[in-house]
């Protein structure tokens, strides 16, 4: 999923979804597209999630001291 | 106020002022003197033009001051000469005064009747020259060709601390259904030092790994209020974050140079919210739920159609051979029913037969009995009839051996004639016959004598 993003994967999943209404897919392609599309739903919704907990609001300074105590207690 | 009559109403005590006069009647006369002034021209730079339905209203400013103006908007329209704010102009015309109602307030303003543009405005010249420079170097294209993330899970912020901006991008995201990490670097946003500053905020975001995109974010102000803006080295940087700036400086009619070096500007910083995040989260979710809805019933139908099928097919041998089945059944109850009602015609008739058997059978008894009697009566009378048919045939056999015994050569052989015979015991029956032979034999009754034919001399 190298250079996979939100829309990108939304595009296949419509596409996938445009060529499963055709009809014109076979069992075997229909289930392969199937796992693809849900494969990229998944990705898709974990995208979502990432930015569905909660408006976090920080100041700069806040983040960066975080940031660097992140850094100390790995570094520790 | 020599022709303005005071009113009854009881003035102020103690005061030394004449009056009180009605209100309108000194607008009024303000209004005159204020047309009295000395009619000139004015020189400064346009700020705030605002158009409204039949009038035209500026401010002409310089660094000392300034003046509201005003002017008839079909004359203005007339001058096909427009205005933008830090365009420098003349202007001609006079005081006057718009001395309001009960319903409307009360205005001062420098009519205009003429007007001509004295070249741009300085600031307007410095940025539009600075513009064109920066566009020329490249500087506007780097931020143009970053990716920009449809989700970005930390977006930073530059904007005044207390600046409305700070809500419209709280606004902006809470309409997107964004519930990620904002990261605000405040900084000063108007004065000389902040271009500066909001330099350095940039740079310490994009600084930051997870930040994603970064919102510079300012509210509306004149020309020289968003200079920050337009300053060549915050330009300078912006071009090079590794991030993409989305900016909202101003309101939508004011284009600062941070406008043009961003990866996309907006009207405002609701809008600049809205477009650091591409992606509206809310209906984005409803509509992965549907498509993942749509997938799954794909999937599903795609196997329950086809199993479907396939029993169905699975089916059709085994309902082939049940049909054929209760076809069989069907024949075999058909030949039963029919060998029963054979078996019962074919046992009546039998009966029938037995029945007529059974008579004949009796008649033949009775025949044969009555024949018992009667045989030994018929032998008699056959008997009787056999010898007198016999007796018959024996005389009439008789009567013919002597008829043919008459006629025998024998008897009359018998009688001393003899018979001529040939070498092959043919009778000839003629003197020639016998010369021709020759030898002859001449047959007695009781044996032959061979004789020769003698030559008579003829």
């Amino acid at each position: 999923m190298t250079g996979q993003t939100y829309e990108t994967a939304l595009a296949r999943i419509e596409e996938i979804i445009r060529r499963l209404d055709s009809g014109e897919a076979g069992l075997r392609e229909t289930l392969d597209l199937v796992k693809e599309g849900r494969d990229l739903v998944d990705y898709c919704a974990r995208e979502l999630e990432a930015v569905d907990k909660g408006l976090e609001e920080l100041r700069l300074e806040e983040l960066v001291a975080r940031l660097e105590t992140g850094a100390r207690d790995e570094a520790g | 106020m020599d022709d303005v009559v005071p009113t009854s109403a009881e003035g102020i005590e103690g005061s030394s002022y004449p009056g009180p006069y009605p209100v309108g009647a000194y607008a009024a006369q303000l209004k005159r003197r204020l047309q009295e002034f000395a009619r000139v021209q004015l020189v400064g730079e346009v700020w705030g033009f605002r158009p409204s339905r039949v009038r035209v209203y500026f401010e002409l400013r310089d660094a000392r001051g300034a003046i509201p103006c005003s002017m008839w908007r079909n004359e203005f329209e007339a001058l096909g000469t427009p205005l933008t704010d830090g365009m420098r102009v003349v202007v001609g015309g006079g005081c006057d005064y718009y001395p309001g109602s009960a319903a409307s307030s009360p205005s001062f303003s420098f009519g205009v009747t003429e007007l001509r543009a004295a070249g741009e405005g300085d600031l307007l010249v410095q940025l539009e020259r600075l513009r064109r420079r920066l566009h020329a170097e490249g500087v506007f294209e780097p931020q143009k060709r970053l990716a920009r993330p449809p989700l970005p899970r930390t977006i930073g912020v530059v904007t005044g601390e207390r600046g409305k901006a700070r809500d419209d991008v709280r606004a902006g995201l809470h309409r997107r259904g964004w519930g990620g990490r904002l990261v605000w670097a405040f900084a000063p946003v108007q004065d000389r030092h902040a271009a500066p500053r909001i330099s350095a905020a940039l740079r310490e975001l994009a600084a930051i790994q997870e930040v994603e995109v970064v919102i510079v974010a300012r509210g509306g102000g004149s020309l020289a209020d968003l200079f920050a803006f337009c300053d060549e080295s915050l330009c300078r940087t912006v071009a090079l974050l590794r991030v993409p700036v989305v900016s909202s400086v101003g309101h939508h009619t004011d284009r600062t140079l941070i406008d043009d070096v961003a990866a996309v500007s907006c009207s405002t910083p609701t809008h600049a919210a809205e477009a650091a995040v591409p992606v509206d989260c809310r209906r984005a979710r409803a509509e992965l739920t549907a498509r993942a809805k749509r997938l799954h019933d794909h999937g599903r139908r795609a196997v329950l159609s086809r199993a479907r099928t396939l029993a169905q097919l699975s089916r059709a041998p085994a309902e082939h051979v049940a049909r054929h089945r209760r076809r069989l059944h069907q024949l075999l109850r058909e030949l039963r029913a029919s060998a029963r009602r054979d078996t019962e015609k074919g046992r009546s008739l039998a009966s029938v037969h037995l029945l007529v058997l059974g008579r004949k059978a009796s008649v033949a008894r009775i025949e044969r009995d009555r024949g018992a009697l009667l045989v030994p009566a018929v032998g008699t009378s056959l008997a009787r009839s056999a010898s007198g048919a016999t007796g018959r045939r024996s005389r009439d056999l008789e009567r013919l051996r002597l008829a043919l015994a008459a006629h025998d050569p024998a008897r009359t052989l018998e009688r001393g004639y003899a018979l001529v015979e040939g070498r092959d015991s043919e009778p000839l029956g003629s003197a020639g016959a016998a010369r021709a032979a020759g030898r002859v034999s001449i047959r007695f009754h009781d044996g032959r004598v061979p004789a020769k034919v003698a030559d008579e001399p003829s």
